[in-house]
Parts: C-alpha cells; structure tokens; sequence
C-alpha cells in the first residue's frame, strides 16, 4: 500500500516536471544537436588555423591589407519557405560555389520566424548560437552582447554602406554598434479591390480623409468595411508617425499628447463607424480582399501572393498604392536582418563575405525580383534590371514610391517584444468594444508603461 | 545494500541517470528560478531571491484569467469526454455491423497531429463559411462567431478539445468492456434485467476504475492544456485578446514572447501544485475505501 501510494505521487511528479520542462525541451535538444556540430566545425576550424597559422603570422605584416580567410564551414539559421527558401539557395549556392577563400555556408531552416526566435534564444542560453541568423532587432534584446559588432568590418570592408536605404541603416545601429546588414525587407501597403473602387467612382486614397470618404461609400454601398490592417501594432505607430507624432521608446508611451489624442480619435471613429474592420479568424486580410469581403487592406507587400483575384464569381483588380499620410507621410517596414554570433575570428571573416555578398547589389536585385521583397540598396533599385521588373509590378512600382519615408519600429529595448502583443490585443479588445478615443488612448498608455515599469 | 539490490539499481541505472538530468534537475532548476527576481536564462543572473515572481504572477489579470479559464476547461472537458466515450464504447461494443471500421474512425483523432486537427475545425468553426454554422442554419441558429467573437471562445475550445479527447478515453474503454465477463451477462439475461440497469449495475461498477483512472489522466493533462489552444486559434490564444488563454499558454507567452523567465518558472510551479493537490484529492476516496475494507478485516 505504501509503495503503492508512492508510486502514484511520483507518477503525479513526473506528470508535473515533464511540464515544467517542456519549455526548455525543444531547446535542449537542439542545443545538443548544434553544440555537436559546432564542435565539430570549431576542431576542423581550428586544426586548419593551427596547421597554417606559422605562415600566416609571418604574412599578416607584409600583406596587410590582404585578406586571409581560412576554408570553413558557415552555419545560417533562417526562417525562409516555399520559393523564399528556394532563391536564399540558389544565392547561397552561388557564393560558395564562387567564393574564392573555400568558404561554405550551410542553411539551416528553423522553420517560421517564432521558431526562429525562440530556438535562438534557447540556444543563446545555452551558448550554442549559429555563426549567423535572420533575426529581428527584438529577439536578441537578451542577449545583445552576444551579437557581433561589426562596426570594423563595415568601416574597413564594406563597398558603400551609405547605398543602404536610410532606415535599414538605422534599424542595424540602434543598438550603439552595427549589429546586421539588412536582408529580407517588405513593406506595408495599402491593397484594394480597384474593380469595386472604380464602380463607386473611388480613387486610391492619398489622405486620411480619403479614407474616411472610401470607408462612407463603400459601407453604404456595399455594406462592407473598406479597411483593414494585417497588424495592430504596426498600424498605430505608423498612424502616429503620420500624424508628426511619436510613439514609444524605453521610457514609456510617447503619445500622451494632444496629437495623440487625436490620432486615435481618427483610429477608432474609423472602426466604431464601420469603415474598418478587424481581421478576426482569418489572421491576414488577403483571404478577405480575395474573396470581396472587403474593399481594401493595409498588409505587408511580400503578401500580394496570398491574394487571389481570380475567384470564380468574384474576380476584380488589384490595386495597389503607398499608405496614406497625413501630416507626414511615414511607412512601416518589416524584415529581418542578418546578424552574426560567431566567436572565432576566422568564422567571423568567412560569415563577413557572405553578408556582403547576400546584401550586393547583384544579389539584392535578384532576391527582390524571386521572392518579392524589396532591395536593399539604393543602387539596387535604380538599375536597368530592377526598374525594367518594377515596370509590370504594381506592388513593387508601390514600394519604390514610399520607401523615401519608409521607418521602423524602435526595438532595441528590454519589453520592446512584449509591447507589440500588448499593443494589439489592447487595441483589438478597445475596437471589440467600441471604445472612444479619450478611453484607448489611456487605456494603450497604461498597458505600454505597465510593461516598461 | 546487499548484492542482489546492487545488481537491481545497476539495471536502474540508465534511466534513473536520464530522469536525474532531464526530469529532476529542470524541476529543481525551475524552482529556484521562481524565487529569482529579474532572472536571465542567457547567463544566469538574478536581482535576488524572494517572492516577488509570485507577486507579479497574481497581480497579473492574464495569469488569473488563465487560472479561471483552465478550471473552466478541466471542469467541462474531463466530465464531458468521459461520459461521452463510456456512451460511445458501450455502443461500439455491442454487435453492430463495421464494427473494425467504426473503431478505427473514433480512435482516428488520437493519432492525428492537433495542429491538422486544428486546421480542420478552424474551418469547420469560421463564421463565414464553417460547416458548423451551415448546420446551424438548418435549424435557423446562427451565424455565431465561434472563433471570432470573445463570447464564444471557451465554449468551442472545450467543445473541440472534448472531441479530440475521446479517441483515447474510448479505446481504453473498450479494453475495459472487453474484460468484462460474459457470464454476468449471461446471468442478467436469465432475469431479464433492462437495458438501462445492466449497464449501471455491471457494466459501470466493473469498469470503475478505469474510468477512476480515465478520470486522473484526463484532469492531469486537461490542467496542461497548450496545443488545443495554440491550434485551434492558430497560434494565438482568442480572436481578441486572449480570451481562451491558460496556463500554459501564458507561461510559454511569458518565457518565450516576452522574456520573463522567472515568472514563467513561477506559474509553472503554480501549475504543477494545482495537478498534485487535484491528484491528491482523487485518491482520497480510494483511500478511504481501502481504510475501511482494513478496519472490516
């Protein structure tokens, strides 16, 4: 009986602990799985080094400027899919095909962008993170001591960092150090159903007030919404950057003001009359705009491919346009960065020329015209090949248009992650209940600084 | 230690090393860092030890809505699939025609992934063309916003982790009934006993305790509830703001989204207290029972 009783609470203990650990599981076992194979590459690394290192050290004085690079192997986390993953290959094949120093870069693909982020954080944890990863500014706010500064290499061998679109270059110094070069980049556009607009006389809107105006029509006409936004979050910060307002940084809200006030009165008149409409089951718009359920959406432009236009029944044209300023104009960008964790310096050199051959105009140019996101250098953009693309690509023609004012999100700062749930659930549950401006607006402030606190 | 035990531990060994890393040093580890203010998986560092992950995990309305939300869900879901399945393998017992193949659709659920599961009822549930609301509307219900409106999300979180929860329940009752001895069947058929008391006076009191156990395994793994939500919601916790979210949930959301680590580790020792004070609970009446046969004796 004793046994018996014992038996049973160790089972309830088991039962217990094998959840307390489920968190750290997934993690642990890729963290063994990797710390092997770094091993591995380290020792192969290393015994290369070692072998050669007598004529190097004798070399590096005279031959200063000439780069000696060792034969290694790269490991690059990514979150890439479908025909995405497909040109990071061919690029990435290339480069070690051509690469002149022996280095091979091998893709790992950690599945999507939250899998990404948290086996990189468990694998930081348990000091095993790949040479280098795709990786948002927030995921690493943890543990940005163990990202690479690159500061040197992009001074001493980098062609043109100031190419690099404005806003990519401050993304990847907010930290105080280079922390990425930028890689997979998009933007968010405004979408829309030009078959219903051009019916109802409606012109793509280039002013809040044009989106009440469509938001008026198409309700009474149609009796649908005409607005939607893929992301919360991103949809009020840029409102408040386009109404000359800021929005949050370490130390709190930033929009307690009079400006911000009245962005939201704007933000919720736009849902509480119906113009807008929150996305609810279907998580991203495109299924709706397909499937004429709503006039149009403000999505990121890598999602033009989800939306069909050719549904039996509901056909129509896609219009594409910038998103609407105000005051200003301002446009979110998304996309991750690449960033380097590697420790020994040979890898670091090895995963160096890779980053700046993915970011070269050449390279640039071509992802953007395979994958649909957008190039990352100025020069990119302007030539003969991508402009001649752009020309039979209303999307791309879009992004072009707004990336002058385009912007992101502040992340480098402990809560930064944790904000941007916040801020859209608050703000679905504010539209959930119809709540008036003065409302959301304390209730985002109290709910941002409660993070921060 | 004489040298027949030595030689037992020594068969022990290997996997009493493995629960040792894998099973008790995270639990001792998640323990401590419960007690850790401010702690950093990445290098270990805390602010000090004291109670204050407890006094943020109970200050937090999210931890206490998924508190009342995993009660909720173990209070409907374990009764429901319990009752359910008996009714159900009662049925797939007696000799009905396709007897395999009807087997073989109820246990299906078991070992589909529930993120396909999910899938499927995510659309099965959608209010604009889910077949749920098309049936409905048979009857002149509905639209109902199973999957978008707040309202609604409990309720079809336990009524799909109700169907995913059957197929087991089901299987092992039928192991059960199959136990069962004919001849008390035989004997009931010679008095001509009804339906309906053969099943309360046999065929309940000889399956009791797998239905005790049944009863413990669906409450254990009812308060872990994670997948169900993550799936049928695609990887949030509710159309709105978390309105279906649980304990788990928020502990993953904590740990891995916002990186709160210690008051992560401290909703999973919340957690693991409430499933050994609820497995506690359930082995009272056996024990008292066992108490009593003894004093009889």
């Amino acid at each position: 009986m004793k046994m018996k009783r014992f038996m049973a609470l160790a089972m309830a203990t088991v039962m217990g602990a094998s959840l307390l650990t489920a968190c750290g599981g997934s993690g642990g076992t890729t963290s063994t799985t990797t710390a092997a194979a770094t091993e591995a590459a380290t020792t192969a690394a290393a015994e290369t080094t070692a072998a050669a290192s007598g004529e190097t050290a004798a070399e590096t004085t005279a031959a200063a400027a000439e780069k000696t690079i060792e034969p290694t192997t790269i490991t690059f986390w990514h979150g890439m899919n479908n025909k995405q993953e497909q040109s990071l290959t061919e690029l990435t094949e290339k480069f070690n095909a051509e690469n002149e120093y022996g280095i091979t870069v091998e893709l790992v693909n950690q599945g999507s962008y939250s899998d990404l982020q948290t086996k990189l954080m468990a694998n930081a944890a348990a000091d095993t993170l790949p040479d280098i990863a795709q990786a948002y500014n927030n995921y690493f706010t943890d543990y940005v001591d163990k990202v690479v500064a690159l500061d040197d290499f992009v001074a001493n061998d980098y062609p043109d960092w100031d190419d690099i679109l404005e806003s990519y270059r401050t993304e990847n110094s907010e930290y105080g150090k280079i922390t990425g070069v930028p890689f997979n980049k998009s933007t968010y556009l405004f979408f829309y159903n030009k078959t219903m607009f051009d019916e109802l006389g409606l012109e793509a809107p280039k002013t809040w007030d044009d989106l009440q105006h469509i938001g008026e029509v198409i309700l009474e006409k149609k009796g649908l919404a005409a607005i939607g936004y893929d992301s919360m979050c991103d949809m009020l910060e840029a409102a408040l950057r386009q109404h000359g307002e800021q929005y949050v940084d370490e130390t709190g809200a930033l929009f307690n003001t009079a400006g911000g006030l009245e962005t939201l009165e704007f933000i919720m008149n736009m849902y509480n009359s119906g113009y807008a409409r929150l996305v609810g089951e279907d998580n991203y718009f495109s299924d709706s705009l397909s499937n004429g359920m709503i006039g149009g959406y403000v999505g990121s432009s890598t999602g033009v491919s989800y939306i069909s236009t050719d549904i039996e029944g509901k056909e129509f044209e896609l219009g594409v346009c910038p998103v609407v300023g105000d005051k200003t104009n301002a446009a979110y960008n998304a996309g991750t960065n690449i960033v380097m964790f590697a420790k020994d310096e040979n890898n670091q050199k090895a995963a160096w020329e890779y980053m700046k051959f993915m970011t070269s105009k050449e390279s640039t140019i071509k992802w953007a015209m395979d994958t649909g996101y957008l190039p990352v250098r100025t020069s990119a953009y302007e030539s003969d090949e991508y402009q001649q693309f752009m020309a039979g690509d209303i999307t791309a023609q879009a992004a072009y248009e707004q990336a002058p004012y385009g912007f992101v999100s502040k992340a480098s700062f402990t809560g930064s992650n944790e904000i941007r749930n916040v801020v859209s659930t608050t703000l679905n549950e504010l539209i959930t209940e119809k709540a008036d401006a003065q409302t959301a607006l304390d209730t985002l402030v109290a709910e941002i600084n409660d993070v921060l606190q | 230690m004489n040298r027949r035990s030595f030689k037992g531990y020594a068969y022990l060994a290997p996997v009493l090393v493995i629960m040792l890393v894998f099973t008790a040093y995270p639990l001792v580890k998640a323990i401590f860092m419960s007690f850790c203010e401010n702690y950093s998986i990445i290098n270990g560092s805390y602010k000090g030890i004291n109670l204050e992950n407890y006094k943020d995990l109970f200050d937090d309305k999210l931890f206490i809505r998924a508190l009342g939300n995993t009660t909720l869900y173990v209070a409907f879901v374990v009764p429901l699939s319990v009752v359910i399945s008996l009714i159900i393998a009662n049925l797939l017992n007696s000799h009905i025609k396709f007897q395999g193949l009807f087997q073989t659709l109820y246990f299906l659920p078991y070992v589909t992934s529930v993120i396909a599961i999910g899938v499927v009822w995510r659309w099965i549930m959608n209010s604009n063309y889910g077949l749920l609301n098309y049936i409905l509307g048979f009857f002149g219900i509905g639209p109902i916003g199973w999957l978008s409106d707040p309202k609604y999300s409990m309720t079809s979180l336990i009524i799909f982790a109700v169907w995913k929860s059957l197929a087991f329940n089901i299987m092992i009752f039928l192991a059960a009934l199959q136990g069962i001895s004919p001849d008390l069947y035989a004997a009931a058929r010679v008095d001509s006993t009804p339906r309906l008391r053969v099943f309360f006076k046999i065929t309940v009191p000889a399956m009791m305790p797998i239905i005790a156990y049944a009863f413990i395994m669906g409450i254990i793994n009812a308060f872990k509830v994670y997948n169900e939500v993550f799936s049928l919601f695609n990887s949030k916790a509710g159309p709105v703001n978390n309105e279906a979210i649980t304990i788990v949930y928020y502990i993953y959301d904590q740990f891995y989204n916002n990186y709160k680590y210690g008051i992560a580790a401290a909703g999973s020792v919340v957690l693991f207290l409430l499933i050994m004070l609820f497995t506690m609970i359930q082995r009272l009446p056996g024990r008292i029972k066992a108490k009593k046969e003894a004093a009889q004796k």
